[in-house]
């Protein structure tokens, strides 16, 4: 860009510098657009991809769908999110067409979940909506499974999980201070979509484990609070690193109910650590199960050793509305365990070859159900024209 | 090229109907029946009993009758709606001291009002953004609910008498009443 963009007497130097930049702007205009998205309240705070009629078209082209069909519904916020609404906010967020088809398969995913549709973007725990790629269209579109998988850098991450947020935002009014209630957030809140890097997965990818074909291109997703690092670069001893895991796993300050749910988005290098040892991804679940437990006194004295009557929320035993948790019934009662299942925990590969650091991502659950989801997600296929 | 156009609209928003209508109020709370509806929230009954008790303090009111909604952050289902409706003159509801459930309960508010049973919705007041927000995603964007000091969950029993305390003048003046 040049400062003398504007002036009608251009000299060769300066056209030479505009025929490189192969771009002339209207800079004033342009900013007066984005300024008008600010002044709507149409942003997450960045600014956005103007979205006009034919350029809606593009997204739409992409898709299978009607543009009047429903993702996803709020009915006590009378709120309904069309695959039309998806696209200008996908458009909005900086996606190229060819993102759309999984935006919409992230919709119709976010749509199985059971908390999104019962207002937990409303709530103060500030979960985000994680989005997890599978399948042929990680490479097609440049979704970025490897080094930084988390970070920033690849635009089909940064703006497929934008989508989502800004669609939060503008069509569930779901705007900080107002319908979102979230005490602190998080950075995820942003965006947060990552590709599982299948190839250098020991195991089956996540999306076959959910029943579809390894040809599939497909979402699942998971509601999430924190990303824990773990970092262990110093062991090849299956049963340490699970260790390692599950500590992280059953840390107090993640109990908000009686039970909590994990993703664990292994390096290719950990992953490695547990296949050679011949474990399979259960093997992972279970070994992490199985040590993801706090004593009775831990969790006294953090005042989390007993729940709620209704809502099944840790407090103090001596609270008014305290009632026993449910590892108080067993014939352990000292032992609590932090996860419901050994099924509460999924596992995936994701990030660079180069070092033996992963994550916890914490997935939230709510406990009226009072029986654990079997799977903390929920998958959907990806589906194209 | 395209052309100029229009950008378009990111929400979908349209103007809903909007019905900011209040039940009919009654004069006193003399005999009549009132509605405690308990959101599952901690300490969201105690609250409601301690009420009750500063309303049997002031008012000879009737009997009192305790829900329990099955889920907190959405509004109330339809059919406990119209049960309450059948059975209560007033009702009285609490407590939105989280994000879903603020807005939850001043939703049930609302619904109650609409089904003509006066209705009270407490949420504490770090929430009271998010009460609002719903009224007006509601269509009674000047629905007044009110708002108890925050924290509520992690009172004792004279905690709560005092929020009780604080909070019934209000619980009249919403109902209509004389105190």
């Amino acid at each position: 860009m040049t400062a003398e963009m504007t002036t009608p007497d251009v000299t060769g130097r300066e056209a030479e510098d505009l025929a490189n930049a192969g771009l002339s702007v209207d800079g004033a205009e342009l900013r007066e657009v984005l300024e008008h998205y600010y002044e709507k309240g149409w942003t997450d705070g960045l600014p956005v991809v103007p979205v006009t009629e034919s350029y809606l078209q593009e997204f739409l082209a992409r898709t299978p769908r009607d543009p009047d069909d429903v993702l996803f519904e709020v009915p006590h916020l009378n709120r309904a999110l069309t695959v039309r609404l998806a696209a200008i906010n996908a458009g909005l967020a900086g996606c190229l067409p060819a993102y759309f088809p999984v935006v919409v398969a992230a919709w119709d995913a976010i749509a199985q979940e059971p908390h999104p549709r019962r207002g937990i973007w409303q709530s103060t725990t500030g979960t985000a909506p994680l989005t997890v790629v599978n399948g042929p269209i990680r490479e097609e579109i440049g979704l970025n499974s490897a080094g930084n998988v988390f970070g920033s850098g690849f635009r089909a991450n940064a703006t497929i999980g934008r989508a989502i947020r800004l669609a939060l935002i503008n069509v569930f009014g779901l705007v900080p201070h107002q319908l979102d209630q979230a005490t602190q957030g998080t950075p995820a809140k942003y965006t947060a979509c990552i590709a599982e890097w299948e190839e250098e997965s020991p195991w089956e990818p996540l999306h076959v484990e959910q029943g579809l074909d390894a040809s599939d291109s497909a979402v699942t997703a998971f509601v999430v609070r924190s990303v824990v690092h773990i970092e262990a670069r110093h062991t090849s001893d299956p049963d340490q690193l699970a260790r390692d895991f599950a500590d992280t796993v059953a840390r107090t300050g993640a109990l908000i109910h009686e039970y909590t749910n994990a993703l664990l988005v292994l390096t290719p290098e950990h992953a490695q650590v547990f296949a050679s040892a011949g474990w399979s991804k259960d093997d992972v679940r279970r070994a992490v199960f199985g040590h993801a437990v706090r004593t009775r006194a831990e969790l006294k004295a953090v005042g989390k050793d007993a729940i709620s009557h209704n809502a099944r929320w840790r407090l103090p035993a001596d609270h008014p509305d305290a009632m026993p948790d449910t590892a108080s019934g067993t014939d352990d009662p000292d032992h609590v365990h932090a996860l419901g299942r050994p099924s509460s925990v999924q596992v995936m590969v994701a990030g660079a070859n180069n070092a033996g650091v992963s994550a916890v991502v914490e997935v939230f659950g709510l406990a009226p159900e009072r029986t654990p989801r079997e799977r903390p997600c929920s998958v959907s296929r990806i589906e194209r024209r | 090229m395209t052309g100029r156009e229009m950008l378009l609209d990111p929400t979908g928003m349209d103007e809903r109907t909007a019905d900011g209508t209040l039940a009919p109020r009654p004069v006193t709370l003399r005999g009549l029946t009132i509605g405690l509806l308990d959101n599952t929230k901690p300490n969201a009954t105690a609250l409601l009993r301690a009420i009750e008790a500063q309303l049997r303090q002031r008012t000879e009111i009737g009997e009192t009758r305790l829900y329990t909604k099955d889920y907190f952050g959405t509004p109330v289902k339809d059919e406990l709606l119209t049960q309450i409706a059948a059975e209560c003159d007033v009702v009285i509801t609490a407590v939105g001291d989280c994000g879903s459930c603020s807005a939850a309960t001043v939703a049930d508010g609302i619904l109650f009002e609409r089904e003509g049973v006066p209705a009270v919705s407490i949420v504490s007041d770090s929430f009271f953004m998010s009460g609002r927000a719903m009224a007006k995603v509601q269509g009674f964007p000047g629905f007044e609910f009110l708002a108890a000091a925050h924290p509520v969950a992690s009172l004792d029993d004279d905690g709560l008498r005092q929020r009780a305390e604080t909070l019934t003048p209000d619980v009249l003046r919403v109902l209509g009443v004389e105190a």
